[in-house]
């Protein structure tokens, strides 16, 4: 009833009347939304702010003070947050090119429809359905160089056994490892989706005009996929930068500090340590680090919508 | 207009947002574990308890407990990794959410510098039940920090020698009274391709539990009485220098074994010898969890320059804000004193190393090794340093170990930077 009345208001024009209160009822439905979003993330994330200008410790009954940018200087100018970082790009980027073409690879022989693709298919997903923590145990435990599984295969076949996590170099390696078991079904999910929803009159055209089939992924299906390879890289550098629980299982962030990515940094000082307002420091640093990946995501999510 | 409207709608958005938070802080509150009801006067305790040996045994008294006295007893348990986070949140609330708390011994040097905990000693020196002379001078104060008694002996775990009989007894070897005749054991194990020679731990962070045991044993320490950390000198290298041997002298994947693996390893595969806590004793000579366990002894843990045992343990005390001191105290006389030790010992528990049980001829047929725990007199007992930063002191020793020992740096290097790091940790250590 004042819905009509308003839209017949004489004020103005009744389009941008009718907009204005769509406007309005828009604002309330997403209000909820809104609300619950500012609750578990927006408030969180400005009590983390203030917190990291203080010198709070959650095993202190004393209250903090004001203490500037001191948590600052003394964390993220530390040697042990610049191995962190470089522990954490390091594994992103090695797990980025190790994940995406193999993710691609194996999206493109689904595709083909072969006999057993359905089986397949089912099998390669086993790994996505499992908990990181469950699938760390796992591999820690085959990954044992005196115990584990594949030391005794790599031993029975000629190879020598690796100190999988006593190493620091085969630490990396194991941890992208296993991040890559459990990250390779969903990219491959996500790749598969991307392929199937291509046109595949160009493909078919290509090949009319005397392409190879190489020329044809090359040069015809790879650059229609750019979108979604785009956010599959997005996706795994997102999840790459919060990667935590793979490594506090499988290697502890050890041997020393060589895994250590900034998350476990962060976890250690904040939980371990009970440094809130140090931990809070690192947080904060680790969420404006991640601010550009989301600018980039704009951009991509806008190249995949034209 | 619109404008004014959208912030209308933000600033109501935000406000309900703030609500929503407020109550989701006392939502996580109450569900955390429900205060003991009513005040003092109510008979009912709430007791915090961490899943261990020790825990099983307290909650399998507890029934006793209360068809004796009629006080309840509510039992609230929480993983290891949780546990003191959450004690201390508790103990910070104020609203006596616990009556009783186990807790680890490196925990107690935080607990009494906030006050969280609650004196004992007058209620210990006036009780017989519980009797602290039951326990050898040596570890009578493994409860205290400072001039107060917070907590109650709940488990006293040395370091001890576990070694294998058969191994020993094919290679003519003894047991090794000394340091160096515990590395040339284990290297004479090692070469003889019947096991590996030895096994501690080795990862970070718990390297740092057996490098503090050979400081100590080579003379050394880990601070002044100034807290300046004294890990850079003469005594500290050579414990470190002898940590690295013995890796050599271990299994291939010894650099990445841990507290627990440690043991693992001991009792799955071939290994000599291995320094490991007396805790894990119903472990190792079970023979459902252990392949190896009849032919497994322990000694103590061998000498250096100094006659010293570093000893882990547990503790239990009643938290300052208890409403139900008197309850608690009753209960842990009840559960902790000497009249049950026996009991508590055949529930589980690991030992905390009461004469009257370690003497005992029944127990001793049992378990020979509870004899190991009545520390003598002339030997030096080691807690972990009694510091409230210890967590990340604890860190970085570990880190810059593994860095040793896997040899991306040198022990000179290592010291000098753990020297360095040290005395930043140790600086914000209240004085």
């Amino acid at each position: 009833m004042t819905f009509a009345r308003r839209t017949a208001a004489p004020n103005g024009p009744p389009g941008r009347t009718l907009e204005h209160a769509r406007r309005h009822v828009a604002t309330w439905l997403t209000a909820p939304t809104w609300v619950i979003l500012m609750a578990l993330f927006a408030v969180p994330l400005a009590v983390g702010v203030y917190l990291s200008f203080r010198s709070e410790n959650l095993s202190s009954l004393g209250g903090g003070e004001f203490i500037g940018f001191e948590n600052y200087t003394r964390e993220v100018l530390s040697r042990d947050f610049v191995a962190a970082l470089r522990t954490t790009v390091l594994v992103m980027v090695i797990g980025m090119v190790v994940q995406l073409p193999l993710a691609l690879v194996l999206a493109v022989f689904l595709r083909w429809n072969l006999r057993g693709t359905r089986f397949y298919r089912s099998v390669l997903l086993l790994p996505m359905l499992l908990t990181p923590v469950a699938v760390g145990l796992m591999w820690r435990f085959m990954l044992n160089t005196d115990l584990g599984i594949i030391n005794w295969l790599l031993t029975e076949t000629g190879f020598g056994a690796v100190r999988w996590l006593g190493d620091p170099a085969s630490a990396i390696a194991a941890v992208v490892l296993v991040d890559s078991w459990q990250a390779v079904p969903f990219l491959m999910l996500l790749l598969l989706a991307g392929l199937a929803g291509l046109s595949g009159e160009p493909e078919a055209a290509a090949a009319v005009d005397g392409a190879n089939g190489f020329q044809v992924f090359r040069y015809v299906t790879l650059p229609m996929l750019k979108p979604v390879l785009l956010v599959a890289l997005m996706l795994r550098l997102i999840d790459g930068i919060k990667l935590f629980d793979t490594i506090f299982i499988v290697t502890g962030g050890g041997p020393g500090t060589a895994t250590q990515t900034l998350s476990l940094l962060d976890y250690r000082v904040g939980f371990t340590f009970l440094a809130t307002s140090r931990g809070a420091a690192i947080g904060v640093v680790l969420a404006l680090m991640t601010l550009p990946v989301y600018f980039i995501w704009r951009r991509v999510i806008g190249v995949e919508a034209r | 207009m619109r404008t004014r409207s959208f912030r209308r709608s933000l600033a109501l958005v935000a406000a309900l947002a703030l609500v929503l938070t407020a109550c989701g802080g006392d939502e996580t509150a109450d569900t955390t574990a429900g205060p003991a009801e009513g005040g003092g006067d109510t008979e009912k305790i709430t007791v915090f308890l961490i899943p261990s040996p020790n825990a099983t045994a307290i909650t399998a008294l507890a029934d006793d407990f209360t068809a004796e006295t009629g006080i309840e007893v509510e039992i609230s348990e929480t993983p290891y990794g949780e546990a003191h986070q959450k004690q201390i949140l508790a103990f910070q609330s104020g609203n006596g959410q616990y009556d009783v708390v186990q807790f680890d011994n490196t925990f107690l040097a935080n607990y009494g510098a906030n006050g969280f905990l609650e004196p004992l000693q007058d209620r210990i020196g006036s009780s017989d039940i519980y009797d602290i002379n039951d326990f050898s001078p040596a570890i009578q104060d493994y409860g205290d920090y400072k001039d107060d008694t917070l907590g109650l002996i709940l488990s006293t775990e040395p370091f001890l020698l576990w070694y294998r009989t058969d191994i020993y007894e094919e290679l003519g070897l003894s047991v090794p009274e000394t340091w160096d005749d515990y590395l040339a054991n284990a290297r004479a194990i090692q070469e003889s391709g019947m096991a590996d020679g030895q096994i501690l731990g080795y990862s970070t962070p718990v390297n740092a539990w057996w490098w503090y045991q050979l400081v100590w044993s080579f003379g050394g320490d880990l601070y002044d009485d100034d807290l300046n950390p004294t890990v850079n000198t003469p005594e500290a290298k050579a414990a470190t220098e002898f940590y690295v041997e013995t890796l050599e002298a271990s299994s291939d994947g010894a650099i990445s074994i841990g507290g627990d693996d440690t043991t693992n390893q001991f009792i799955s595969a071939e290994t000599g010898q291995m320094i490991q806590y007396s805790g894990y004793h119903p472990l190792v000579v079970d023979p459902e969890t252990s392949s190896f366990a009849d032919v497994i002894a322990t000694a103590r843990v061998p000498k250096g320059s100094a006659d010293v045992v570093h000893m882990a343990g547990w503790n239990i005390g009643i938290p300052a804000d208890s409403t139900n001191k008197d309850a608690a105290w009753q209960f842990l006389e009840y559960v902790m004193g000497k009249p049950n030790a026996k009991r508590f010992l055949e529930e589980g528990a690991a030992a905390p190393g009461r004469i009257s049980t370690t003497t005992d001829s029944g127990l001793l047929a049992e378990t020979p090794y509870l004899e190991l725990l009545n520390i003598p007199a002339e030997v030096r007992v080691e807690r972990y340093p009694q510091l409230t930063v210890y967590p990340e002191f604890e860190k970085t020793v570990g880190d810059i170990l593994a860095n040793i020992l896997s040899g991306q740096t040198s022990i000179d290097d290592g010291l000098a930077e753990m020297q360095e790091k040290l005395t930043d940790v140790l600086a914000a250590e209240p004085r």
